[in-house]
């Protein structure tokens, strides 16, 4: 069968209305799921995933496809409007979502984070198009060694995420990876800092860590602050895209960002969380705008949403070309793919080229969709924002809670999520900054894990990871990053 | 008003539930818990088998995901439910037979009531589909002349414990990292830097790895042509299964009632043919036969992980 035989037939799949349906269900679901702080994407997809066994094979991946874009949009609508991310993938939206939303360019952060999002999927399925097959073959050469040289260069964003104090940004970091190293230690089977606690022999989990730090830490603070009168209000609550003008002036960051969350997504085991921050400190150190990065700046809001929305096509490029998930949310769809009676991998590719295709159209349908729930949920969200704070707050407080249970059935993290909370507010008050603690914990585990395996493929010698010319690279790249702003800074010393 | 009459109703109901007799079970709705993530190896057949219950026994079934630490989290709440008939758990070999002799796990072989066992999935051993290694003995030669590099999930997990048997038998090493799960494994082999894994029969399907040997008593009808390695003279056996289970002091009655709904579960077309769908393999064993393998399997283990020096 030839391209067009195989396009008409997904088309003809695709055009039922259990499968349109599905994509509308999924998109709305998805947006409101990813919004609620606490349900991230990959309890978004749990929760749907039994409603599916008994759906026929287009509408269920339609479903999930839809459900797995949305969701890691609906998480920039919370960090933009209450300071909370609604998923780990919009923890960066927040640093110049919330004070556009201050501001009160509320509606401009949401028609940004909105447009910025369906750039970024859009981008990456054309990447996932074009060449899916040649690149996830590919990415398999990239082993333990470049995956630690990437995470280590993926490090040095904590310098540009932590505005004012570099020592206190790096504390926060060291705080993170710290945090990330409780539980199962994969490459022994043994437990760590579980304190004989059972319920902490799988560790901490990165949401519920994150909803205290957000969520909980948010409402904590404003409940302090709400008797001595009220704290500063999100104004502006609508939606507006931004003009052409703006945009195009924007093209280069929109590009860079998605290419950037699309190549971290192909490269399995770094993560949406991190693609962002990457993209983040990326744009602030070349956007011609980076004096206003953490005060509101647009070009922050399109970094952090265009690469987390990205992640989702280049994830999927190995998901679907080599049956290897690229993140959470993959691992679902692939085991949903599975119980559908599909193989991901490359008998997919050559067997059902019609599914693939329909896939394809799916995730296009569903991004462009996503700016008509944008746009229509912001009066929504308007109603939400105008209730009384007490109100909302004691409904973002239940959400999270919630959410931290959801996550993996586990009572302790409810707990963690509390003390996370009161932690945050301290992390608040000492003027510490938070994201950096997410970084850590993001990647601490995949840091040690490719280091450990890197050693225990080149018989313990770190002398070796030298001989590797992308991890080579990688590094100079990080030494580049680290030590120009060093070597700068010590020259106007010098020069005064 | 109307929704303080809906509360009231379900408040009377919950507390009627509770003193009547065990002849109605089941009158509410049944957990099961799995203890890994949804949609993956554990998950899939016990949805699969919670669909058919929930036919046989007229009632809904909601299945929770408790993961974490090798399913041992959920284990333990399970383990420490209310033995009602209520709270059911769907669990693999792992968690119910390694685990407690790898971490100190609060659950033993005597928390359960075994209801019954429902599949299973032999270990095979696999290589690249253009792997010059054609046959086990092309291995065990490559691993005398110099190394062969296997991967597989963390220590003390099935695959890492099988290699260690085959490796004994053969009276050599193999080179044993440890990743976080089968798709990282196959990611390795794929880049050239992991030689062999030991995984169950989809590794084919799912990522071209041929097989070379089972470690079974028989060869399985999906591959007739791969050899047992007790054909090979080094009787292995390693496979993973998955099991029903009710906390232990779970009334008779109730057991009783469960496992013959699970005779119908598991032998019901639908439970069959959604298995065969995501190539997995049934295997049914009545309460009493379950009860007796799991505690000699619980044993074996035991002193397998003993021998592979990783229980003092």
């Amino acid at each position: 069968m030839g391209v067009l035989d195989n396009l008409s037939l997904a088309l003809s799949q695709i055009a039922s209305w259990e499968v349109l349906l599905a994509i509308f269900i999924g998109t709305a679901y998805g947006t409101l799921v990813g919004a609620l702080p606490g349900m991230g994407t990959v309890v978004a997809l749990v929760v749907a995933l039994p409603f599916t066994y008994s759906m026929g094979t287009p509408a269920a991946i339609a479903l999930l496809l839809s459900i797995y874009c949305a969701s890691v949009y609906g998480g920039s609508i919370t960090a933009i409007l209450i300071n909370t991310p609604g998923t780990p993938q919009s923890a960066a939206t927040v640093l110049d979502g919330y004070p556009m939303a201050r501001s009160g360019k509320a509606d401009l952060a949401l028609g940004w984070a909105t447009f910025a999002s369906a750039f970024g999927g859009v981008f990456s399925l054309i990447v996932l198009i074009i060449a899916a097959p040649r690149l996830a073959r590919l990415s398999v050469y990239f082993g333990p060694v470049e995956t630690f040289a990437l995470i280590l260069f993926a490090l040095t964003c904590i310098a540009w995420v932590s505005s004012g104090s570099m020592v206190k940004g790096l504390l926060a970091g060291a705080i993170g990876l710290f945090l990330a190293s409780i539980g199962p230690d994969n490459m022994t089977g043994l437990s760590r800092f579980g304190f004989g606690i059972d319920a902490l022999a799988g560790g901490l989990s990165l949401i519920s860590v994150l909803i205290g730090l957000f969520a909980l830490s948010e409402a904590f603070t404003r409940a302090a602050y709400y008797v001595q009168g009220k704290p500063p209000d999100v104004a502006g609550v609508g939606f507006r895209l931004p003009p052409w003008s703006d945009i195009r002036i924007r093209l280069r960051m929109l590009v860079q960002s998605s290419a950037i969350g699309t190549a971290i997504g192909i490269l399995p085991g770094t993560g949406a969380t991190a693609a962002t921050f990457v993209s983040y400190a990326e744009a602030k150190r070349t956007s011609p705008r980076r004096e206003n990065f953490g005060k509101g700046e647009p070009d922050g809001v399109v970094a952090s949403e265009a690469s987390n929305n990205a992640v989702t096509g280049g994830a999927l490029v190995p998901t679907l070309a080599l049956g290897i998930p690229g993140d959470g949310g993959t691992v679902v769809l692939l085991g949903a793919l599975l119980i559908q009676g599909l193989v991901p991998g490359v008998q997919l590719f050559q067997n059902n080229p019609e599914i693939m295709i329909g896939a394809f159209i799916v995730i296009l349908i569903a991004n462009l969709l996503m700016v008509v729930f944008g746009a229509i949920g912001a009066r929504g969200f308007r109603r939400v924002m105008g209730l009384p704070e007490p109100l909302l707050m004691g409904w973002v407080v239940l959400m999270s809670v919630v959410g931290a249970f959801a996550v993996r059935g586990n009572p302790i993290d409810v707990v963690v999520a509390v003390l996370a909370g009161l932690f945050g507010v301290v992390m608040r008050l000492a003027g510490v900054p938070v994201a950096p603690i997410v970084i850590g914990m993001a990647l601490g585990k995949t840091l040690e894990q490719s280091l450990r395996q890197g050693l225990m493929l080149n018989d313990g010698s770190f002398l070796a990871f030298f001989g590797q010319p992308i991890a080579v690279g990688i590094f100079v790249i990080t030494l580049v990053f680290v030590g120009a702003p060093i070597y700068t800074a010590y020259r106007k010393g010098r020069g005064a | 008003m109307k929704l303080k009459r809906a509360l009231g109703v379900a408040v009377v109901a919950v507390l009627a539930s509770g003193g009547a007799a065990q002849a109605d079970y089941p009158e509410r709705s049944i957990g099961m818990m799995i203890p890994f993530s949804a949609g993956g190896g554990t998950d899939v057949p016990g949805r699969f088998f919670a669909a058919e219950m929930e036919k046989i026994l007229g009632t809904d079934i909601v299945v929770s995901n408790v993961t974490g630490a090798g399913g041992t989290i959920g284990a333990t709440q399970l383990s420490k439910a209310k033995a009602d008939g209520y709270s059911l758990g769907f669990m693999p070999v792992g968690t119910t037979t390694t685990q407690p002799h790898l971490r100190k796990t609060s659950y033993n072989a005597e928390s359960w009531a075994p209801i019954c066992l429902v599949a299973q999935g032999p270990l095979y051993v696999t290589v690249l589909e253009d792997s010059p290694i054609k046959t086990v003995d092309d291995l065990i030669a490559k691993a005398k002349s110099g190394k062969v590099v296997t991967g597989g999930p963390p220590p003390g997990s099935l695959p890492h414990i099988a290699q260690a048997a085959v490796a004994n038998a053969y009276g050599v090493k193999f080179n044993y990292i440890p990743h976080e799960g089968i798709n990282e494994v196959a990611k390795s082999m794929l880049g050239g830097r992991v030689d062999m894994a030991i995984w169950f029969g989809d590794a084919k399907a799912r990522f071209g790895l041929r097989p070379l040997a089972i470690l079974d008593v028989e060869r399985s009808a999906e591959f007739p042509d791969v050899p047992t390695m007790t054909e090979l003279g080094q009787p292995v056996e390693s496979f993973v299964w998955f099991g029903f289970f009710a906390p232990a002091g779970t009334p008779e009655a109730i057991v009783t009632k469960l496992s013959d709904a699970c005779d119908k579960a598991a032998n019901s077309d639908g439970f069959q043919d959604n298995m065969k769908k995501a190539k997995r393999q049934v295997r049914y064993m009545p309460r009493d036969e379950f009860a007796a393998f799991f505690k000699s399997q619980y044993e074996k283990n035991g002193a397998l992980l003993k021998e592979a020096g990783l229980v003092k």
